[in-house]
């Protein structure tokens, strides 16, 4: 029993990592209709952000979260502009290329700049385990299952009570209808990209002192995250975050139950029979994949 | 097909082959084709001779995948599980039971052929880059579980393969011997995929790129036809990876089921050409040997750079040439190529007798709906309504916008299925059977034009109209004749070159006509083919109407035009708000008090005292 608890008490600590990692692609996705397949490559980038700051200036990565928030914004509103915007009356699977290409770039640019090596932000009061009884968590954790709360809730507010969230959500549900309101949507286009950026880059400054930065960091992440996606219904903030939790705690009782080696056919072989019986995602929010 | 056309087309087919090689197409291509063996047989390198095997595989693999990326416009991303699939089961053959890779690779194949169809059935509906996820989560999913079974594959650490040398056992120490069998593999896919785009499957997989509905309506069944393409892909896919893990002689999932290089593949094709025969060797040649030079020279210090410059290349590409190097420069290169002895020819276009004269008793229920009943959500589009169609004549369907009058043709093409009551098409021996799919009602003979016009805007007229000749005409000469012939009745053979998506709607129009009754269906569902056509246009439409008609097909037709349809119907029936008010002769129901009501609203009727 005490095993089961502590696996869900794990499985919720890996779904806040995953739905901050997958908030921002929902929001690009939501928005924009581009499926990012360089997502996880912006978090690749802001971990090494994260990782110079602390390495060579000494901020703690908490503290880095706003400048690499800030790079990582304007990373997304660059790619927007020159690689997206050009693209988007574009065939689909020129647009698929597009952002293809841009994460096989990214990869071996940062393979180029650092190599092969781990690169650890260590922050051993992250690390540090907190006791509930007979179970443990890390700070680490508990911190980022509160700021992936804060971030859906916060954004959710954004996209309801701002002038420019009302936009957004206009330009996300009919791009025409809102250019005819007299909604700039490129520029929306270019924010929500930009918003959806940002939003990695936090989860960057969270993630970096758990895990190590690699090139293929963001392959190992973005896969997950389109999992999370598709599952939460591919549009819905708080879709993806049931979705994250979900895979959270699939992740972490298959490990254990099935085999470490394996949790991740369970997880894609959920996310291939979502996509097939339930394109609406599980909880029929959004409109789905087809 | 007539006897005498069928005649007509096997003398072509006899003095053909002398024919074919003094075209210069065809001895350009042969000869270019022949410098990827030439050239490292003359150097001897071993280097060269690695670079070229190199470039033969992949080449193969991206012309494999482009059937499915290219032709049918399914960007796999996954493509290297077929590679691993081949690979891994030629190598554990090899192992286990002695058996020859030459046998082992056409059991990979077989394999492959029956994964790639249990992935493709269900994955096949997802749009673009969900199809492409799907194929990337299968990809993982296997490379997990080749890992995972070490007892089966060697996990991890990979495995090796025996090495016995000699023909019988693929595995050489002259590495000329690699070479041979690359390019023989080569020559396979390129003329699989040559076949494949000059057939009607070929045609039919663009059809079912540009625009699924019109494809249905074309009588294709889209799952089907993507099935072929992925099947016959995923084979000569495994069959390439079987002969490069012989060529590697070391397997491990990493490499065997890369992400990586599924995109490679998948990237020379784009820069070649998406769906265009030349373009995956043509992006393979350019870019595999600045790969391989760049890895050589740098070695070490490379790490990373060539993965850079794919990406990189790959973002450019897209964003300058996204039609690859064949796309763009292919038409003025073919220019050129023409003006070398021999080019220029044209065949002599032949056109179809016309079309035979339809049997089957005049006035007899062709297609009866029988109180269909169609509901979205909260609103009944259809209610309640029975029509019975009989042979022969032209029935005129009106009613104000929104009656739910193409709601109504939706259902009697299989594109909608009613909420309840039937429709039912008379079948060959005279019973009334209901289709499953659109591609099935097409098949029985009902042919239907879309109002918002459908054309697969990159294919040229005669193409379009092709497309439709195909569901009676496999081959592919026969189906142009009888394209030729439909161009000519609808008005359209001075354009029959031009592609479609630079057409006029006039125009575009009579193309949806044109590209049904190529079909040559005996039942002919026309959605407002006379919206958007001028005066003149519509006297043409109406007298085409009036010729199909005259020779025994049966026309149904919405219609705004109220004079165009008033002359033109032998019965009219009136839909409004999902009913059926008024059915008769054209006469009597425009002066329905009912009719008149639905168009002109209650006030006109009273005021005017009918």
């Amino acid at each position: 029993m005490d095993v089961l608890i502590q696996l869900l008490i794990n499985g919720i600590m890996l779904g806040s990592m995953y739905a901050i990692i997958s908030v921002g692609l929902t929001l690009i996705f939501g928005v924009v209709r581009v499926v990012n397949f360089a997502h996880g490559e912006f978090l690749m980038v802001g971990m090494y952000a994260v990782y110079l700051l602390f390495a060579k200036l000494g901020v703690h990565p908490y503290v880095a979260a706003v400048p690499v928030v800030i790079l990582l914004f304007l990373l997304g509103v660059l790619i927007q502009r020159f690689i997206i915007q050009p693209l988007l009356d574009a065939d689909e699977h020129i647009q698929i290329f597009a952002t293809v290409g841009l994460s096989t770039a990214l990869v071996n640019l940062a393979l180029m700049v650092f190599g092969a090596d781990l690169y650890s932000v260590s922050a051993p009061d992250l690390r540090q385990s907190l006791r509930l009884g007979p179970y443990t968590v890390l700070v680490g954790q508990v911190v980022m299952l509160a700021a992936s709360l804060a971030l859906v809730i916060g954004l959710h507010a954004f996209m309801q009570t701002t002038a420019l969230g009302r936009a957004i959500r206009a330009t996300a549900q009919n791009r025409t209808a809102a250019l005819l309101m007299g909604v700039r949507v490129d520029r929306i286009y270019i924010i929500s990209f930009g918003l959806g950026a940002a939003c990695v880059g936090l989860a960057a400054a969270l993630v970096s002192p758990l895990f190590p930065a690699t090139p293929t960091v963001g392959t190992y992440f973005v896969l997950t995250a389109f999992v999370v996606v598709v599952l939460g219904g591919m549009r819905s903030m708080y879709g993806a975050f049931l979705g994250a939790m979900i895979i959270g705690l699939v992740d972490s009782l298959s490990a254990y139950y099935i085999a470490p080696d394996l949790k991740e056919v369970v997880y894609f072989a959920i996310f291939i029979l979502i996509l097939i019986f339930k394109p609406t995602g599980l909880f029929g929010f959004g409109r789905g994949t087809e | 097909m007539t006897q005498q056309s069928a005649a007509a087309s096997s003398a072509t087919s006899g003095s053909g082959l002398l024919l074919q090689l003094t075209n210069p197409k065809v001895y350009v291509s042969l000869l270019a084709l022949s410098l990827v063996l030439v050239i490292p047989l003359v150097s001897g390198s071993p280097f060269l001779i690695h670079v070229f095997v190199t470039i033969c595989v992949f080449a193969a693999l991206s012309t494999a995948w482009n059937i499915v990326g290219g032709y049918a416009g399914q960007l796999s991303l996954g493509h290297m599980m077929f590679y691993g699939i081949g690979a891994y089961t030629t190598a554990l053959l090899i192992q286990h039971f002695g058996l020859t890779p030459w046998i082992g690779m056409w059991i990979g194949a077989v394999i492959a052929a029956v994964v790639a169809a249990l992935i493709g059935y269900p994955c096949f509906r997802l749009r673009g880059p969900f199809f492409s996820l799907s194929t990337i989560a299968f990809l993982e999913v296997i490379r997990l579980l080749a890992i995972h079974f070490v007892g089966f594959t060697g996990g991890s650490a990979g495995l090796i393969v025996p090495l016995k040398l000699g023909w019988a056992w693929m595995v050489f120490s002259d590495k000329t011997n690699y070479l041979y069998i690359a390019f023989g593999l080569l020559l396979l896919t390129i003329g699989v995929s040559l076949a494949i785009r000059t057939s009607r499957l070929g045609y039919y997989l663009t059809a079912v790129r540009e625009r699924e509905d019109a494809a249905l309506a074309a009588g294709i069944s889209n799952s089907d036809v993507k099935l072929k393409a992925v099947i016959v892909s995923a084979m000569l896919t495994a069959l390439i990876g079987a002969f490069h893990a012989m060529y590697l002689t070391f397997l491990e999932p990493a490499t065997m089921f890369s992400l990586g290089t599924s995109i490679e593949v998948a990237m020379f094709s784009l820069i070649g050409g998406l769906g265009t025969v030349a373009g995956p060797l043509l992006g393979t040649v350019l870019v595999v040997p600045l790969a391989e030079l760049a890895r050589g020279w740098l070695g070490a210090q490379a790490n990373g750079l060539h993965g850079f410059v794919y990406g990189t290349v790959l973002v450019l590409i897209t964003l300058t040439l996204p039609a690859g190097l064949v796309g763009t420069f292919g038409p003025t290169v073919s220019r050129w190529i023409d003006r070398l002895p021999g080019g220029g020819r044209r065949p002599a276009e032949r056109i179809a007798p016309a079309l035979r004269k339809l049997e089957g008793a005049k006035g007899e229920p062709i297609l009866t709906t029988k109180n269909l009943v169609m509901q979205f959500g909260g609103l009944t589009a259809t209610d309640n309504v029975s029509i019975t169609l009989k042979r022969g004549e032209i029935l005129g369907i009106i009613g104000p916008n929104g009656a739910g009058k193409t709601t109504l043709f939706n259902q009697m093409s299989g594109f909608l299925i009613p909420t309840s009551g039937t429709v039912a098409v008379a079948g060959p021996n005279g019973a009334m059977v209901t289709p499953a799919s659109p591609d099935g009602f097409a098949r029985l003979g009902v042919g239907r034009t879309f109002q918002i016009v459908q054309p697969f805007g990159r294919l040229s007229v005669i193409e379009n109209i092709m497309i439709g000749a195909f569901l009676r005409h496999p081959n592919v000469q026969d189906a142009r004749a009888v394209a030729l012939r439909v161009a000519a009745t609808v008005g359209l053979l001075d354009q029959k070159d031009v592609e479609a998506r630079n057409l006029p709607i006039g125009a575009l129009k009579r193309l949806e006509v044109a590209r049904t009754l190529a079909s040559e269906p005996d039942i002919l569902l026309l959605d407002e083919v006379m919206a958007g056509q001028n005066q003149s246009d519509t006297m043409r439409m109406v007298e085409l109407i009036r010729s199909i008609r005259d020779t025994g097909v049966t026309v149904i037709a919405i219609e705004h035009n109220m004079q165009a349809i008033m002359s033109l119907s032998d019965r009219i029936v009136v839909i409004d708000n999902g009913r059926m008010i008024a059915e008769g002769d054209p006469r009597e129901v425009v002066k329905d008090r009912k009719v008149i009501e639905a168009y002109l609203g209650e006030d006109f009727v009273d005021a005017q005292g009918f």
